[in-house]
């Protein structure tokens, strides 16, 4: 396990500085919309909070911790703090693959699909999409988190944004709960899932969906996916641990104790192998995480896109 | 030896939840905690009513374990709200490391 204290000052003066936990440019990070042709004015705006972009530089920075946890070199991470946010972030961005990078890419852009062809108004506009700083909130540094939240929510509220579309549990539970609560922020915020409407018979499958424990306890939300996919011709197999009683994929203890995040993911992983069927997740961390723990997971826009007329 | 503090519960109010007291110590939220870990999180709260403040500073970095799942929330039978207390407190040692 790492200390808690130089974990959170490294991510804190990343936020501070760069507005987003790894210190990496926003332009290297939020690449996703690049030759993709969105709409720039609408009702809603879709606002990913950078958390499908980060996964493959959680990825990287993990493995990294995973091979210092409990060893001499732990304690260095202390001095993480005097390294420049940028140059630390560059670095981080340079090591990791396109390829990772792409793979998430295609997440979002399948989400923009899916809200086209459920005919909903709704536009991009990437430089009012920032992070939400939600993992300063879930790491306890409340003071951090209100100033970036304030930054985030000004920026929004001066271009006149009503209505967002989110992607992500987290950015979800951060713009929908903790805006309102911290720092007097009151935006209309749905998922993709919740206004994806179209007819489509080509699903014909059976899949294992795994609840994150944001939209399956805090936001309630469980019920919508498995509509949504069930309208598609899609059926959800019974999985031990659902909804309400979701199980944890082990994610947000990552940059703490990677080995610790295994186990709890490992426990995960083996209940939804047990309903025998495809893994999806439908939240960045849990992607991530429950990959990590060693299963072949799908992410739930993947799986409505697919059932998209061509 | 430990030195108590009477008024601990009082003192970390401002950092969330007031609802440790609520706790009867069933210990349904360590039974469920995915962590499985040194009868987490009701330790801590024990802790929190008898003002052992001290001892939380001492254990602080075992707070971080904590996922913010919210099964020991989504199971209190007082609704005490373990998962937020955890939170409330690593607000409290955050704050008391800037402070010092």
């Amino acid at each position: 396990m790492f200390n808690p204290k130089d974990i959170i000052n490294v991510i804190a003066g990343n936020v501070k500085a760069t507005k987003n936990p790894f210190g990496i440019p926003k332009f290297l990070v939020n690449r996703w919309h690049k030759g993709v042709n969105l709409p720039q004015q609408g009702d809603a705006m879709l606002f990913t909070g950078l958390m499908y972009q980060f996964v493959p530089f959680i990825e990287k920075s993990t493995q990294y911790l995973e091979k210092y946890e409990d060893t001499a070199l732990a304690d260095a991470i202390r001095y993480v703090k005097y390294v420049p946010s940028y140059f630390a972030g560059l670095g981080l961005s340079m090591m990791t693959a396109t390829a990772e990078k792409k793979k998430y890419n295609t997440i979002l852009q399948n989400i923009a699909k899916i809200l086209t062809a459920s005919k909903v108004d709704f536009f991009y506009r990437p430089d009012l999409d920032d992070y939400s700083g939600v993992l300063l909130y879930d790491l306890g540094d409340q003071e951090s988190f209100v100033q970036h939240a304030r930054y985030v929510a000004e920026k929004l509220n001066q271009a006149g944004i009503k209505k967002l579309i989110t992607v992500d549990p987290h950015t979800t539970y951060a713009l929908k709960i903790l805006f309102p609560k911290y720092v007097n922020s009151h935006f209309e915020v749905q998922t993709y899932f919740e206004v994806t409407r179209f007819q489509s018979h080509n699903g014909h499958r059976r899949i294992s969906l795994h609840d994150p424990c944001f939209y399956g306890r805090y936001l309630e939300l469980s019920d919508v996916p498995e509509k949504v996919l069930n309208s598609l011709g899609i059926e959800c197999t019974a999985v031990q641990n659902a909804g309400l009683f979701t199980s944890c994929c082990g994610g947000p203890a990552e940059s703490i104790s990677p080995k610790l995040s295994t186990q709890v993911g490992t426990r995960r992983v083996t209940e939804l192998q047990a309903a025998g069927e495809k893994i999806v997740a439908m939240c960045p961390i849990c992607l991530g995480n429950l990959k990590r723990s060693g299963a072949d997971v799908a992410d739930l826009s993947e799986v409505i896109a697919a059932c998209i007329d061509k | 030896m430990a030195v108590l503090h009477p008024n601990f519960a009082k003192e970390i109010e401002p950092y969330g939840e007031d609802s440790a007291l609520a706790c009867f110590n069933c210990g349904t939220c360590a039974a469920i905690c995915p962590l499985i870990y040194k009868h987490f999180p009701r330790k801590m709260i024990r802790y929190i009513q008898i003002g052992a403040k001290d001892r939380i500073l001492e254990n602080a970095p075992e707070l971080w374990k904590c996922l913010h799942c919210g099964l020991c929330t989504q199971t209190c039978p007082r609704e005490a709200n373990p998962g937020e207390i955890i939170l409330e407190l690593k607000r409290f040692v955050v704050a008391s490391w800037r402070r010092s």
